[in-house]
């Protein structure tokens, strides 16, 4: 009876095929969601080859399905998962489903959602338990936070990245390779071609510390010294609409109301006034740091620690501070 | 009275040929229309995304603002006032005032753009017969083409009859070309405009000599009867590659300096017959005319700056912390936002009353017309003036655009009539005899 | 070809207005003015280019409440031909199985080359709900698209699937359902021409009754979820503003990190 049936977590991948960050998070809540409520929680990855993908699922997890999935190789993957886990669903009866809420993730609910009539609960930024999922939700650009349930005893969850830190079960689980005989009845969508952009690293909505330049950087030779600091932070790289508009860098990085939301431990923003389309991106990091000269800069109110000066004096000043710690 | 000293006639009313009101307006009130509304919220966006930002840099350069006037043209915005069967979108006169008001509340200049092009094509509008429109309203309504309106001259500011720009015909028979010749000084736009609407003194018979203060019965008696001076003269549309028109100077100004204000020379320019707008003499008529339709515009410009900086200088009270409070928190402060809002609001609600009323063809639009601009361009010299005191050192300084605003307002007290001629025209249709 | 836009009303973030209501902790949206969803205004400017590339037309789809059609004619006055909105007092509060389920149901039956969608909406921001009505209507699902282009003699569309190391280029065959993304060109702000021509476009206005469901239950009351409550987040902690020379800030930027163990 699915009324006390596990949780399950979607183990996606990153483009390199191993296991993308979001699920070592996404496990980690599960196991504590699962202890909470007393279910059993495992893990299912589809894909071309999951070897690798389910094997670091696997730490987190005492248990994980590995599906291997040929047709994800050259074939959008977001359709096909869904019908496996639909498939899955039908035979195992999980009570939950839980899977990041990035594009990948995203995909993969929405098709399940659409098959099973099972409702979704999005970007979560906290799960806790309460007999099922009790979610947190951050709206109104972080205005508001609501909390949720499910109405009926099964469901899905996605999950923001950051919301818990990844932390792996105290000995690993077992990868139980499984097939799923259902035919694929959905279009499959070819890939072409992939492209891999220079210099984009992972999905910024992953980091732990970003460093972001807006307007006051001037150009795209400015964004050296935002790299550099990221670097230096063990950070990635973000942007103010206002930068990529102007070409500086990729909008992959925008971060903001017409882009990414990410919720960092650190967000240190240099040269950004702080307008309410970028603050909504970035109000909820764990740490707002600013650089800007501008003291009546809307950044101000919000930031934990401003330093009013000049971005091209202090940037490089906190970047040899930050090598001297560091030896 | 002797006619020479009189003050402009009161207009007679006309209801202008493009308008056509589908019912006519209640003659007590008005609401705007889903329609207006509309196009008044998409102008507003326009101007605070797109022109807002320009507006210092456009009076800091003191340079026509083109890429403005390509935005206007390209989202129809100059296409307003002009006739649907022309390309326009046949706009009444409170939609176009929307639409200047809402521009010129972030930047006067740009406000001023789409006010001259209405302005200079009404004589067209007016008067013109349809091979004329069919000829020049196209252009005009999709922005290709720029119009001003030259009617000043040094001598002859408020005293219009006293032109003397002299349009004499060449050869006789009704078709013959004319012959201009003279200057006018203070024309908006003047050095951008593809097309100048001009006004010039067609009469052949030397005018009255204004009689001397205190002399009544010296000055002997002419010989012939002259023409009354609100029949002498005839509006004419220059084509600025005509030979013989010419830019003489673009003067350097208190405000709205992204709007060039030129001086154009006449030396025998050879203006076809077919350019005459209107009838021989019924230049005087025109001009009357067309400034009732266009002081409401005026007004919808300093309407619009008094708004800009009305929300300047509230939006600087809720930030601005003296003596550890919000300086919105002081009363003194609180009374001037309190009587900039209100006298804001009045003035807008009397522009947008005349609109009515005059699109309606009011027998007083006169009376409208000239009220709406006296109250709009002395509020806006106060509301900017309140403004920069609200911002103290703060208001004075060019990182806040309200000094810009207090220069800009000044010109609504003074062209299109100045406030003692709309305080003239009031008078008399209040004291007139019946 | 024909391109419908999937649109959504939603509370105009600009005006800072936005509520839930206290006693079910719904939306509160009459309260706010509404304006097209942002990402949805992409994929309505990515389908307008592609029709002035390729001919045809762009219709609008959209699930909203009474007040949506000023909002609807706005997207109108964009460019737009014509639009569907299916209302009902039964589809307040619904969640994104219904919403799915309702967009399925009023696109069947309807011709299309593409079907364009946003990336997620402001004010709920779910970004299922495109994947749901692709599954019902078995159309090829591509998402999250930097780049559209169809080659409509060979019935086919390629797409760039934004990565999260760059792109994929997808291919399938129309029609198929696209969700459109930022990269794909900034929105054109509606001509004046535009808005005054939106007034005589068809907007059809469509029950619950009207749009065929099946045996599917939707709205409100069948709602998959529910919200419990909601809080403001706890204030910040006053701001720290340092204005030292740059050698000594940066100094106390590191002992601040530090101390907050970021580093």
């Amino acid at each position: 009876m699915a009324k006390a049936g596990p949780i399950w977590v979607h183990g996606e991948l990153a483009p390199d095929g191993s296991l993308a960050k979001i699920s070592t998070e996404v496990a980690t809540l599960a196991r504590s969601l699962a202890e909470a409520g007393g279910r059993d929680v495992a893990g299912v990855v589809v894909a071309a080859d999951p070897a690798a993908a389910a094997e670091e699922l696997a730490r987190y997890m005492p248990r994980v399905l590995a599906v291997t999935e040929p047709a994800t190789a050259d074939h959008a993957a977001g359709a096909i998962v869904g019908q496996r886990l639909a498939a899955l669903i039908e035979t195992e009866k999980p009570s939950y489903l839980l899977a990041g809420s990035g594009p990948e993730g995203r995909d993969v609910a929405g098709v399940l959602s659409a098959l099973t009539g099972w409702g979704v609960l999005v970007n979560a930024v906290g799960v806790a338990w309460d007999d099922g999922p009790v979610v947190s939700m951050s709206i109104f650009g972080g205005k508001l936070t609501t909390t949720s349930r499910l109405t009926a005893d099964h469901g899905i969850v996605t999950v923001r990245p950051n919301a818990v830190t990844a932390e792996p079960a105290a000995k690993p689980g077992t990868v139980e390779p499984t097939a799923v005989d259902v035919e694929l009845t959905l279009p499959r969508v070819r890939i072409v071609d992939r492209v891999e952009a220079a210099g984009v690293a992972a999905p910024i909505e992953e980091a732990r510390i970003i460093v972001a330049g807006g307007r006051g950087v001037g150009g795209p030779d400015g964004f050296k010294v935002v790299e550099e600091l990221a670097e230096a932070l063990g950070g990635a790289v973000g942007a103010t609409r206002a930068a990529v508009d102007s070409g500086w860098i990729p909008y992959a990085q925008q971060i903001g109301q017409t882009g990414k939301i990410v919720k960092p431990a650190l967000y240190l923003a240099l040269g950004i006034s702080g307008a309410i389309q970028h603050k909504v991106g970035m109000q909820t990091a764990g740490t707002i740091v600013a650089v800007n000269r501008d003291p009546d800069a809307p950044i101000a109110e919000f930031a934990d620690l401003v330093v009013i000066g000049d971005l091209f004096e202090v940037a490089p000043a906190l970047l040899a501070a930050l090598r001297a710690r560091a030896g | 009275m002797a006619s020479s000293t009189s003050p402009p006639e009161p207009s007679t009313p006309a209801r202008p040929s493009s308008a056509s009101p589908a019912t006519p307006t209640p003659a007590s009130t008005y609401r705007l229309t889903e329609d207006q509304a509309a196009l008044r919220d998409a102008v507003r966006v326009l101007a605070d995304e797109q022109i807002g930002p320009r507006a210092a840099e456009i009076d800091r350069t003191a340079e026509f603002p083109w890429d403005v006037k390509e935005l206007l043209a390209s989202h129809d915005v100059l296409s307003l006032p002009f006739p649907e069967a022309y390309g326009g979108l046949g706009g009444d006169l409170l939609t176009v005032c929307l639409a200047v008001e809402q521009i010129s509340r972030v930047c006067a200049t740009s406000g001023l753009i789409l006010a001259v092009q209405e302005l200079a094509s009404l004589p067209l509008m007016l008067a013109g017969t349809d091979e004329q429109k069919q000829r020049w309203f196209p252009d005009l309504a999709a922005g290709r083409t720029l119009i001003a309106f030259a009617l000043t001259e040094a001598e002859a500011g408020s005293d219009v009859a006293s032109a003397r720009t002299r349009a004499r015909r060449d050869g006789t028979g009704d078709g013959a070309d004319w012959i201009l010749d003279g200057s006018k000084r203070f024309i908006s736009q003047g050095s951008v405009a593809d097309l100048i609407a001009v006004f010039a003194v067609t009469a052949d018979d030397p005018p009255d000599a204004p009689p001397a203060p205190g002399a009544p019965d010296a000055a002997p008696a002419p010989a012939a009867p002259t023409t009354p001076r609100h029949k002498r003269l005839t509006c004419f549309i220059v084509e600025k590659d005509m030979p013989g028109f010419s830019v003489e100077r673009v003067e350097h100004k208190m405000g709205i300096r992204g709007s060039p204000t030129a001086e154009l020379g006449f030396r025998n320019v050879r203006v076809p017959d077919a350019n005459r707008v209107g009838a021989v003499g019924e230049g005087f008529s025109i001009a009357m005319r067309t400034l009732d339709r266009s002081r409401p515009g005026i007004a919808a410009q300093a309407v619009g700056i008094a708004q800009g900086a009305l929300e300047v200088a509230a939006a600087y009270a809720i930030e601005r912390k003296q003596f550890g409070r919000p300086i919105a928190e002081f009363q003194m402060i609180q009374a001037m936002l309190a009587d900039m809002d209100a006298q804001t609001e009045a003035a807008r609600q009397l522009l947008y009353k005349a609109a009515t009323e005059i699109e309606a063809g009011a027998p007083d639009a006169a009376r409208w017309s000239a009220m709406c601009k006296l109250v709009a361009g002395d509020t806006a010299m106060r509301v900017t003036t309140d403004a920069v005191q609200v911002l103290g050192g703060y208001g004075y300084i060019d990182e806040f655009p309200v000094e810009r605003m207090m220069r800009d307002a000044k010109i609504t007290q003074l062209y299109e009539g100045t406030q003692q001629i709309q305080r003239l025209v009031i008078a008399r249709a209040l004291t007139a005899r019946r | 070809m024909r391109i419908v836009v999937l649109v959504k009303p939603v509370p105009d973030t600009a005006s800072g207005g936005e509520r839930l209501r206290p006693d079910d902790w719904r939306l509160d949206r009459p309260a706010i003015p509404a304006v097209v969803n942002a990402n949805d205004e992409y994929a309505l400017e990515a389908a307008l280019k592609l029709t002035e590339a390729h001919g045809g037309e762009v219709v609008l789809v959209s699930m909203a409440g009474a007040g949506a059609p000023d909002t609807m004619r706005k997207a109108l006055a964009m460019g737009a031909a014509s639009g569907t909105l299916v209302t009902d007092d039964a589809l307040a509060g619904s969640d994104t199985v219904s919403t799915a389920r309702v967009l399925a149901g009023a696109l069947e039956g309807m011709e299309y080359d593409l079907v364009l969608a946003g990336a997620d909406t402001s004010d709920g921001g779910a970004g299922v709900v495109p994947a749901g009505v692709a599954t019902l209507l078995g159309l090829p699902y591509l998402s999250y698209a930097a780049k559209i282009e169809p080659d409509p003699d060979a019935g086919t569309v390629r797409v760039n699937r934004i990565s999260p190391t760059g792109y994929e280029v997808l291919e399938a065959p129309m029609p198929a359902l696209i969700v459109a993304t930022q990269a794909l060109g900034e929105p054109r702000y509606p001509s004046l021409k535009g808005i005054m021509a939106a007034r005589s476009k068809t907007l059809e206005t469509k029950a619950l009754a009207d749009v065929p469901l099946g045996d599917a239950e939707v709205g409100g009351a069948v709602a998959t979820s529910k919200v419990l409550g909601s809080e403001a987040p706890p204030p910040r902690a006053a701001t720290r503003v340092i204005r030292e020379p740059a050698d000594e800030a940066a100094r106390q930027v590191v002992a601040f990190l530090a101390e907050r163990r970021i580093i």
